[in-house]
């Protein structure tokens, strides 16, 4: 075969592409057979192979190249919540959500933070009621000093001043213990439970 | 032993070859030749499609008479050929990492 009929082949093979793409595939290989230069033109169209073949993967790479990717829309936002939503589904399903949830959360919040409250009014009391006894006793006891001149009133001050300095004592222990044993769970349980919306809008990547 | 050939490979081997100067298809296949085993026919389709992703341009010159297609590398192919390069880097670690301890 010699290069004009392997030329011809080519072209032939290429004729269902569109002009442009034909002749810019001609041109590289007439261009190629130049460059090689005449002495190595049988040894170039060895190489090349058959002209069909060298036809055929030109037009598998054109179709590659113009094919239209399908809408792959569920693949690029796979960095969130893989479940083949879009975000644009999503973010309607909150919107719907918070307009008519609106009055039940802000419900919800109140409970809350009545709730909270208590729970901090009850550990102040705690907290506070060891204070105030043992400080209370204290002074009963400094107290007591000052009214020697009556023995058995300062005796009865001093007697409950350390009783309740005593009852404070013990109480302030107990609340320390209480506080060690209950603060750590709830605290977890509390940032596992703020943490949980997140988690479902990450498609729970936590626990995976 | 050759090993076979990955596209990727390919795009990236044609896009430093044409960094390093721009040049016609018969030099660049020359070139790539002598590192990697393939057929003179493998080039085009490669070249092609570069192309059209605009990591190379073409332009044309006057040589002995007729007309040479020369390609060239854009910007775009200057930052595709970086990622080649940082992920040849991490493959070849890899590799060497298995063959010859780390």
């Amino acid at each position: 075969m010699s290069r004009n009929e392997y030329m011809a082949a080519l072209r032939a093979a290429l004729a269902v592409l569109p002009e442009e793409e034909r002749a810019g595939a001609l041109r590289y290989y007439e261009e190629y057979f130049d460059d090689a230069g005449p002495e190595n033109e049988q040894r170039v169209i060895d190489e090349l192979g058959d002209p069909a073949r060298v036809a055929a993967q030109i037009l598998a790479d054109y179709r590659e190249l113009t094919a239209v990717p399908p809408p792959q829309q569920q693949d690029v936002p796979g960095k969130r919540g893989g479940k083949g939503m879009s975000p644009w589904a999503l973010l309607a399903i909150v919107l719907l959500a918070l307009v008519f949830g609106a009055p039940l959360i802000v419900t919800l919040v109140g409970v809350l933070l009545a709730v909270v409250a208590i729970a901090a009014a009850l550990l102040i009391v705690a907290a506070v009621l060891p204070l105030s006894l043992l400080l209370g006793g204290g002074a009963l006891v400094v107290f007591s000093c000052f009214l020697w001149l009556h023995p058995a009133n300062a005796l009865v001050t001093l007697g409950t001043g350390l009783m309740c300095m005593a009852a404070g004592a013990l109480l302030g222990l107990l609340f320390i213990k209480l506080c060690v044993l209950f603060v750590p769970p709830v605290f977890r349980g509390l940032v596992a439970a703020l943490r949980w919306p997140f988690d479902k809008l990450r498609g729970r990547s936590v626990t995976q | 032993m050759s090993y076979p050939i990955a596209s990727s490979l390919l795009d990236g081997v044609v896009l430093a070859v044409v960094e390093r100067e721009s040049t016609y298809g018969y030099r660049i296949t020359q070139d790539v030749q002598q590192v990697l085993d393939i057929s003179e026919s493998t080039l085009y389709p490669v070249l092609r499609r570069l192309q059209k992703d605009g990591c190379l341009t073409t332009y044309d010159e006057n040589f002995a008479g007729r007309n040479r297609r020369y390609y060239r590398i854009t910007e775009h192919g200057r930052a595709r050929l970086r990622q080649h390069r940082i992920d040849w880097q991490n493959y070849r670690n890899g590799i060497d990492t298995i063959f010859f301890g780390g």
